[in-house]
Order: C-alpha cells, then sequence, then structure tokens
C-alpha cells in the first residue's frame, strides 16, 4: 500500500540533490533579467537627452490624441463574454490528455470525446439562440 | 533536506489555504470572497498534484494519477463555479448596486 | 459498457432529458410548457429505479455492479431508494414550479433545465462511491440551485439569498475538497473501499522496521497519518454539514430559503438534503464505520455528529419560534428535521444486533435515515405546494399574518395546508410521526437515551410554533387594511397536492412497510452498514 510517508522516506534516499542546483537556473534567468532591465532604465535615464514638449508628455494612446476619464466604466456585455470564454476555454481542459492517450484509449475513448463535445455544442447552440452571442442588442 | 521536497508543497498549499480561507471569512466585498474561494481551490490542486508526484509506484510499476485526473475536474468545476458565481454577484448589483457582502442585508432581523 | 448505461439508467434519463429541454427552450418560439415534460422525465427517472430495484437483489448482482463501475458509483438498493427519492421530489417540485411561475411572471425555460441537470446532480452524490465523484455531484447538483434560488432576477432578496448560498456553499466545497486531498495523500486511493482498506491496515514501509531506530520512526509515522486523516474527516463532515445546513454551518438556510421563488425552496429542502445525507452514509459509515476496529482512529464522529444533531434541533427551533414569516419558519424548521436525521445517523455505526433478529441497530438506524429522508420529502413539498397555493401574485402566502382568517375565507386551501403541517410537526396519524418515532427507537435501541430525550423535547417545540399557523388560520381575524393572501386559480399545484397527500396517509397507514423497503435497501448496500460478524 503506497503511503505518503513511504514517499517521504523513498524520495529523502534518492533526492540528494540540493536546492541550489535545482533551481540554479531560475534563479540566474530572474538575476539576468533585473540586471539587465535596471542597466537599461539607468542608461536612459543619467544618459539619455531631455526636451519634453507637452505632446511629448501625454500618455501614449497609439498616436492618437487621448479621450475620455482614466476609469471607464466597462459594459456588462464584457462579463458575458468572459464568463462564456472561461467556462468553454476551460472545459477544453479534458482534450489535452484524451488527445495525448488517443491511440491506447480506442473507439471508446473516440466515442466519450464525440458525447462530451456535444454536450458542449449544446451549449453552444444555446447561447446562440438566446442571444448571449449578440453584441449589440 | 536542502532540496524541494514533498513537505515543501504541502506547506505552501496550506499556507495558500488558510490564506484564502482568512480572507473568506474578513474581507467584505463579494469579488475579493470569489478570488479567495478560488484561492482555495488552487490551494488543494496543488496539494492533490504534489502527492501524485511524490505517489509512489504500484507493484506493477504504474503510477495511477488519481492526484492529477482530481486536479483536472476540479479546475473545470472551478470555472463553472466562479461564472456562476460571477452571474449572481452582476444579478445583485443590478438590483441593488452594492457588492460588498455587508450591504447585503435585506434579511437581517 | 451496456450494463453501465443500464446501471445508469436514472440518471441518463435525467441528463439526455436536460440538454434535449435546453435545446426545446432554445428553438421554440414562445416560453413555456416545459413544467410537464421535466416532471415525466423525474418520473420516468423514478420509474427506473423502481426497475432496477429487482437488479439490485442480491451480492453477487451488486459484485457484477461494482466491476462495471470500477468504483466510481455505487448500484445498490440505498442509491435506488435516495434517487427515488431525489425523482420524486424533483417531479413533484417541476410541476409545483409550471404554476408558481406563470402567476408570479418568471416563466422562462431555464428553471428545467436547471432543475433536471441539478436532480442529475443529486443522484450521482447519492451513488458517489469515489471521493471525485462526490465532487462533481455535489458541484452539480450546488450549481444548479444557487441559479435557481437567484431566479427571482428582479428581487433583491432572491439575489442576496443566491449570493450567500453560492459562497458560503463553495467554501463549503473548498473544505471538503482539501479533506478529500488530505485522505488522497495519506492513502494513495480516492475510491473509498481503498481508502477504508488503507486505513485499516496499520502503516508498514519496508524495510524501516530492520533499520535502528526504525520502530520508533514508524509509530511517529502513523501518529501523522492518523491526525491527518481526523483533520481530513472533520473537514469532509464540514464540507458534507454545509449542504445539510446543520448548525454551525446553517447561516445560508434562512435567505436562501426564503429568497429562492418557492417551488425551488420545496426542491432544495428535500433532494439536496437526501443526496447530501446519501453522500454521508457513504463516506462515514462507508470509510470510518468501523470504529472500533483497527481503523478506529476516527471513531470519534459519532460522537461529534450528536453535537451536531442536538445544536440543531435546538437551534432550528429555537429561532423557528420568533419567526413572523412562515417560509422562514419552514426553513428554520428544517435545520431542526436535518437535526433529527443526524441523530439517528449517530448510531448508524453500531453493530449488535436487534432482539428481533431484523440486522443490526445501525443498519435500522440508517433504514430511520432513509424513511425519514422519504417523509420528510412528501410532507415538505406538500406543505411548501399548499403555501403557494394559498398566494396569488401581489397577495402572497408569507407571513403568519398574511394567513390569517383562511380557515374561513378558503377553508379547502387551508385544510390542505394544515394537513401537511401537521405531518411535519409530527402528529400520529400522518407519516412525520413515524419518521421520528423510528428516530427515537434507534437511539434508544443504541442506549443513547439523553438524545432521544433531546429529541421529544425538541418535537415538543416544534408543534407549538406548526400549530401556530393553524390557529392563525382558523381562529384570528385578519387586521383591518392588512394585505391578504388570495389563492391563486391552479388544477395542477392541487393535483400535486393530492398526490402527497395520498402518499402521506399511505405512509402513515403502512409505515412498518416502507420501513422494511428502508431496511431492505441498507442491507443490500455496497459498503455495508455495520453488519453483524457472521456468527
Amino acid at each position: 500500500m503506497p503511503t505518503l510517508v513511504q514517499a517521504l522516506s523513498a524520495v529523502e534516499t534518492v533526492n540528494s540533490v540540493s536546492l541550489r542546483y535545482q533551481y540554479g537556473p531560475i534563479f540566474m534567468t530572474v538575476g539576468f533579467a533585473l540586471i539587465i532591465a535596471g542597466a537599461v532604465f539607468a542608461l536612459a535615464t543619467f544618459l539619455g537627452p531631455k526636451n519634453p514638449t507637452p505632446e511629448k508628455l501625454l500618455p501614449y494612446e497609439s498616436g492618437s490624441p487621448t479621450t475620455g476619464a482614466k476609469h471607464v466604466r466597462l459594459s456588462v456585455k464584457f462579463y458575458l463574454t468572459a464568463l462564456l470564454f472561461v467556462i468553454f476555454d476551460i472545459e477544453a481542459v479534458f482534450l489535452y490528455p484524451w488527445a495525448s492517450l488517443y491511440q491506447s484509449l480506442g473507439w471508446a475513448g473516440f466515442v466519450e470525446m464525440i458525447a462530451f463535445l456535444t454536450m458542449l455544442t449544446i451549449g453552444l447552440v444555446y447561447c446562440w439562440k438566446k442571444g448571449a452571442l449578440e453584441w449589440e442588442t | 533536506m536542502g532540496s524541494i521536497q514533498l513537505t515543501h508543497y504541502l506547506v505552501l498549499s496550506a499556507v495558500l489555504f488558510s490564506v484564502g480561507a482568512v480572507g473568506f471569512l474578513v474581507r467584505r466585498n463579494s469579488l475579493v470572497a470569489l478570488m479567495c474561494i478560488e484561492l482555495m481551490l488552487n490551494a488543494v490542486n496543488l496539494t492533490l498534484v504534489a502527492f501524485n508526484r511524490w505517489m509512489p509506484a504500484n507493484p506493477g510499476g504504474a503510477v495511477a494519477h488519481h492526484g492529477q485526473v482530481f486536479a483536472f475536474f476540479v479546475i473545470a468545476v472551478a470555472a463553472a463555479e466562479a461564472a456562476v458565481g460571477l452571474a449572481i454577484v452582476l444579478s445583485l448589483y443590478r438590483v441593488r448596486k452594492v457588492v460588498r457582502t455587508d450591504d447585503a442585508n435585506l434579511m437581517k432581523e | 459498457m451496456k450494463d453501465m448505461l443500464l446501471y445508469l439508467l436514472p440518471i441518463v434519463i435525467l441528463a439526455v432529458g436536460g440538454f434535449s429541454l435546453m435545446l426545446v427552450d432554445a428553438f421554440q418560439k414562445e416560453e413555456g410548457g416545459l413544467a410537464i415534460p421535466t416532471a415525466m422525465l423525474h418520473f420516468a427517472s423514478g420509474a427506473a429505479c423502481l426497475a432496477l430495484w429487482n437488479y439490485a437483489g442480491s451480492p453477487a448482482d451488486l459484485a457484477r455492479a461494482a466491476s462495471a463501475f470500477n468504483g466510481w458509483l455505487a448500484f445498490d438498493r440505498t442509491t435506488l431508494f435516495l434517487d427515488l427519492i431525489i425523482a420524486l421530489g424533483g417531479g413533484l417540485a417541476s410541476l409545483l414550479a409550471g404554476s408558481y411561475l406563470n402567476e408570479h411572471k418568471l416563466e422562462r425555460g431555464e428553471f428545467y433545465t436547471l432543475i433536471t441537470f441539478a436532480s442529475a446532480g443529486c443522484m450521482m452524490l447519492a451513488g458517489a462511491t469515489d471521493l471525485i465523484m462526490v465532487f462533481i455531484g455535489l458541484e452539480t447538483m450546488s450549481l444548479g440551485v444557487y441559479a435557481m434560488t437567484a431566479f427571482r432576477r428582479t428581487n433583491a432578496r432572491s439575489q442576496e439569498g443566491a449570493l450567500k448560498y453560492f459562497l458560503l456553499g463553495s467554501f463549503a466545497a473548498a473544505l471538503l475538497l482539501y479533506g478529500s486531498a488530505l485522505l488522497y495523500g495519506m492513502t494513495g486511493h480516492t475510491d473509498l473501499a481503498g481508502i477504508r482498506a488503507a486505513l485499516a491496515a496499520p502503516l508498514d514501509v519496508p524495510g524501516l522496521a530492520a533499520q535502528e531506530g526504525g520502530a520508533l520512526a514508524l509509530s511517529v509515522q502513523q501518529t501523522v497519518r492518523d491526525r491527518v486523516v481526523i483533520l481530513a474527516m472533520v473537514l469532509v463532515i464540514a464540507g458534507l454539514a454545509f449542504k445539510i445546513g446543520a448548525v454551525p454551518f446553517h447561516m445560508w438556510v434562512p435567505d436562501a430559503y426564503e429568497g429562492a421563488p418557492t417551488p425551488a425552496t420545496a426542491y432544495m429542502a428535500v433532494t439536496v438534503k437526501a443526496a447530501a445525507f446519501g453522500a454521508m452514509l457513504r463516506v462515514l459509515v462507508g470509510v470510518f464505520g468501523d470504529t472500533t476496529g483497527a481503523a478506529s482512529l476516527a471513531g470519534g464522529w459519532p460522537g461529534l455528529l450528536a453535537w451536531l444533531a442536538v445544536a440543531s434541533m435546538v437551534i432550528g427551533n429555537l429561532v423557528a419560534l420568533s419567526q413572523s414569516s412562515i417560509k422562514r419558519m419552514l426553513a428554520y424548521s428544517s435545520i431542526a428535521h436535518g437535526g433529527y436525521i443526524l441523530a439517528a445517523f449517530v448510531v448508524t455505526p453500531r453493530a449488535e444486533l436487534l432482539p428481533g433478529g431484523e440486522g443490526t441497530v445501525g443498519q435500522s438506524a440508517a433504514a430511520s435515515v432513509l424513511f425519514y429522508l422519504l417523509a420528510y420529502a412528501v410532507s415538505n413539498i406538500g406543505a411548501f405546494g399548499a403555501l403557494m397555493l394559498a398566494g396569488s401574485r401581489g397577495k402572497e402566502a408569507v407571513s403568519y399574518d398574511d394567513v390569517a382568517g383562511l380557515g374561513k375565507r378558503h377553508p379547502a386551501v387551508a385544510l390542505a395546508l394544515s394537513f401537511f403541517i401537521l405531518s411535519l410537526a409530527g402528529i400520529p396519524p400522518m407519516v412525520g410521526f413515524f419518521a421520528k418515532y423510528n428516530v427515537i427507537r434507534s437511539a434508544l435501541e443504541a442506549n443513547y437515551t439523553w438524545l432521544a430525550i433531546a429529541l421529544m423535547v425538541n418535537s415538543a417545540i416544534g408543534v407549538y410554533y406548526y400549530l401556530r399557523v393553524l390557529v392563525k388560520m382558523y381562529m384570528h381575524d385578519p387586521a383591518p387594511g392588512a394585505t391578504r393572501a388570495e389563492p391563486m386559480v391552479s388544477p395542477g399545484i392541487w393535483l400535486t397536492l393530492i398526490f402527497t397527500a395520498v402518499l402521506v396517509l399511505v405512509m402513515g397507514a403502512m409505515p412498518q412497510t416502507f420501513f422494511g423497503y428502508a431496511l431492505e435497501a441498507v442491507k443490500l448496500a455496497v459498503a455495508p452498514v455495520a453488519a453483524a460478524a457472521t456468527p
């Protein structure tokens, strides 16, 4: 009967690799990123020529003049679209393990996945017919 | 010690779970409460996959991936749950224009 | 595969039906007309349960089903009994909804899709024998019920009740999940039978005992495992107690019950309870049921549940006394009823043989749980149905004052409400009395005298506030100028009420027969409830 404690003791004996060794590359990457980004900012601040004009101090918005207040109230429509996106996006999570085991699952797996996708499709059709996908309403 | 082990993951996920639980009980904004619940669920996911990673192989040599499967289902269900929750929050906002749970007090007696 | 579809028939009918309802709702030109098909789906599912009853008639049948499901779901008579309660509750609630939603201008097809999927989720939860399945069933059920609670979209109370229910319910689900994850980590199993077997065996690490100091290390590890398992068990109990609405996890109950449209209230009072108690039976008795053997480390749960039971009864009843809204009173009384059922639950692990030779004390107690759930289902659906019938759009029957003088104005409606209220109160010819009687008998059989006394005292308190409804209806006149409830005209609700009334009377007339079915359901279960050691 495999248990936690067995696992712990097994790992303790096998895994003698140090923390520094395991995570060294990640720490190095983070360090390099900080140094390079900091250096670029520092160089630009200390060395770059500065002659500000009112136009240059404006927030950059794709080159067009900025309009409206900072805090825009987003339409509720965005929430609805986001909700639908989250659901349909996340349900696709089951496709990955199925795809990687496609060969060994055979026809049974295929039929089950088709059934699952049919259910999702019914959901999509339902949203569509109920007008949840209409933007201009 | 010195290397990352199961205990580290378990402690991390216990801390995350507690942060979520305490946040849920202390904060009064329903959107924050929703985020706290998501945090708790993610702590559970971390626990599950960590246990699964360190689960010794069966006598046959294969490792059962129940923990990973469980985590998949938690992720999928959590998304559905968040959708229903956000819809309820929005619906309450439409009626009452509040998102704070303190203000949802019509039925206090 | 073919076997599996057969065993899953009650759930498959509801699931396929739910998707069909969705498509019909999406493509039909006008709203409405889905109540009858939804009720038919539920009744078909219930009929499937009855038809399958004999397919679960012997241990060999159960073994065949178990191999088909591979430990995910239990196909046994306990499941079928609970599924039947769920199908009945769902079917009757959708019949009620057909009239209620029309009257209150809430008729939208979503309600019927939600109720159908929620019932399927309830059935999954009631039959789950794997922690993953418990979670999926629980959430399928809950998500449907949350949405049904929020169904009165322009009503702030409905939205508030739903928000509270959703937030606390999700919190509870997270607790349950963490408990499940810990159990998985400690045993390497998510199926309940595997967890039980792993916990029953003492911890063994190959080669460790032979090392120097190995015995000590092993005992330390054993202690750690036992502590974590107890924590996990407490988390799982808390998660399920939330769904039952047991004190101290009851805060959402009154708000959700009051805010929800009344058919949804009736539905969740009945089916969610049945499913959650079913899951509790499987998890607690199935995994930790052996409270004396090697797995006795978690043997403390009956004591814990006894406290939850007494707290639920006392607080539910005392707060119900001071309510001015009948719907809210019924919500608090449902907490108290949950307490009564928990009281029977405390006895389920006892393995002493009954004097009459009819199984063990524990089996009789588990049968009391099932019997109570069925009795509560029919009485409660009836009570909420009669309350719906007593009001109409703009003139709803909500508070005690609304129904004052109803006995003179509309004697038939008042009689219907009185009938079901009396059954809930536990007045003898009705089935509610026998449900309580069975629980008290179970408590006494296991020498929990104090629990039995607490139950009797609480039933007496309950009678007081139930009878207040009758007193208001028959002996008070409405205050001049106050709003009065005007009954709606609805043959559909009348039919439902007559059907439930017949069930209440028939079960009240033959309690032994129905208790016998419940006992049979318990004895032929995948995880045997406290079966006596065979001599």
